[in-house]
């Protein structure tokens, strides 16, 4: 699982930020599904995702793989795929598409519950269930610090460590990387495709001038 | 994970990309401690060292290590559910599997989770308090499943016991009207581990994506609260096979 409904961050950061997920079940859609997905990450690239990752490659967007090679790695049944818009009006186009191919694989979309709730009622869906986060709880003094967890928290698995947020903002202080490559090389470990560039971009921006940083 | 040292330049490249801190100096080369690393493998797949020296332990897939790999490697095929990840599909097919039904409400505690990960020790305080609480059915179909001694105590096997992993979901679901019971346990038993765990709940909504007010208000009783994101099926998918 992907733990997206726990990404930490601003509002205003946040509306940037959308995950969608493509999502057959076993037992129930799992045979035949292997052109249907292909079909929805077609109309999904339409919409303008800034990462995606099927499980059958597992590689992002940023790994100089060619969407052919990933609409290609799409043939196993089962496949599922991962991926994120920093724009409510590209996850809006990609939903039209989807409702419209209407391929029967289960859709899922993270992000702030009240822009969902408007776009499906503008796009005359019904919601099935909600997953609410209800916070962290235990060891919190252990955590990073909160603007660290805003990066961090792209990745569910925790793949994307602390230590390299802070790298990363070291690296963009002194100059020795940009933020949009320095969001490409933090969004490389997540392999479930959800860290998301451009925000991270952002963060950087925002982030790095709080730091004071050893130019080593 | 190791680390070949008689190749290691000790640029430390490596370092910084392991969420747990697990690589450090020793002396001039780097080291992985194999009693911090979680077997993620994020080393190997995204520090790019560039004389190769990353590898994989030999015994990483020896039980019960390999519970390390299972459970911290999302790329790795979990051996009991056959797909990838530390959950099961849980809420995200909910709208074709109706495994969580209108009157209930399901319970996912991601162990770990964020970054810091958690022994296995820990995890079966939470298994255990969970089962003094009177669940004693934990979602078949989780990795977690297949780690319990005893489902009546929530005792988990004892050879597991001293291995920790990066993250784990516990998933469960209750009756609408258990869901405070059941969070006031978590809340308790947060206060006994060693780590973090994030609570999700997910429920059936009303239309017009409204979330039952008999599931807030068990949030709100218990002092809690819900983020302003969340996580929707999208109601678009059915069954056929």
């Amino acid at each position: 699982m992907t733990h997206s409904l726990h990404r930490e961050g601003s509002l205003e950061s946040l509306e940037k930020d959308y995950v969608l997920f493509i999502y057959p079940a076993r037992g129930f859609n799992y045979k035949g599904s292997a052109p249907k997905i292909r079909h929805l990450v077609e109309l999904l690239y339409q919409a303008g995702p800034v990462n995606m990752i099927p499980t059958s490659l597992r590689r992002n967007m940023y790994s100089g793989v060619t969407n052919e090679e990933i609409l290609e790695s799409i043939t196993v049944e089962g496949t599922r795929v991962y991926s994120v818009f920093n724009d409510r009006e590209k996850l809006k186009k990609a939903l039209i598409r989807i409702k419209e191919a209407n391929e029967g694989i289960s859709i899922m979309v993270s992000g702030i519950t009240d822009r969902v709730r408007e776009l499906a009622a503008e796009l005359g869906i019904n919601p099935h269930m909600v997953n609410l986060s209800l916070g962290i709880h235990g060891r919190t003094d252990r955590l990073p610090p909160a603007d660290i967890r805003e990066f961090t928290t792209m990745c569910g698995h925790g793949v994307v460590s602390p230590h390299l947020v802070k790298d990363m903002i070291r690296r963009v202080k002194t100059g020795k990387v940009s933020e949009w490559d320095g969001s490409v090389l933090l969004a490389e470990p997540c392999t479930c495709g959800i860290y998301n560039p451009c925000r991270s971009a952002e963060l950087l921006r925002e982030k790095s001038p709080l730091y004071a940083v050893d130019r080593w | 994970m190791m680390i070949h040292e008689e190749i290691c330049v000790g640029c430390g490249r490596c370092q910084p990309y392991c969420p747990t801190a697990a690589i450090r100096y020793n002396g001039f080369k780097s080291r992985i401690d194999q009693d911090v690393c979680y077997e993620c493998s994020t080393c190997l797949r995204a520090a790019h060292c560039p004389v190769d020296a990353i590898a994989e332990s030999p015994n990483v897939y020896d039980y019960p290590r390999a519970l390390r790999r299972y459970f911290s490697d999302p790329s790795a095929t979990h051996t009991t559910t056959g797909i990838q990840g530390r959950g099961t599909e849980e809420s995200k097919t909910n709208d074709v599997t109706l495994r969580v039904g209108p009157c209930e409400v399901g319970v996912a505690i991601e162990i770990g989770r964020p970054t810091l990960g958690m022994s296995i020790l820990d995890i079966q305080k939470i298994t255990r308090a969970i089962a003094r609480a009177g669940v004693h059915k934990i979602e078949p179909h989780n990795p977690i499943h297949s780690m319990i001694a005893d489902e009546a105590t929530g005792d988990l096997k004892p050879e597991m016991l001293g291995e920790r992993v990066l993250s784990a979901i516990i998933e469960i679901k209750v009756k609408r009207d258990e869901l405070r019971g059941i969070l006031r346990t978590l809340k308790e038993v947060a206060k006994e581990v060693d780590s973090v765990f994030c609570i999700d709940a997910c429920t059936i909504v009303e239309p017009g994506l409204k979330i039952p007010e008999e599931v807030l208000e068990s949030i709100r009783a218990e002092g809690l609260t819900w983020r302003p994101n969340a996580k929707v099926n999208m109601g678009l998918g059915r069954a056929w096979e």
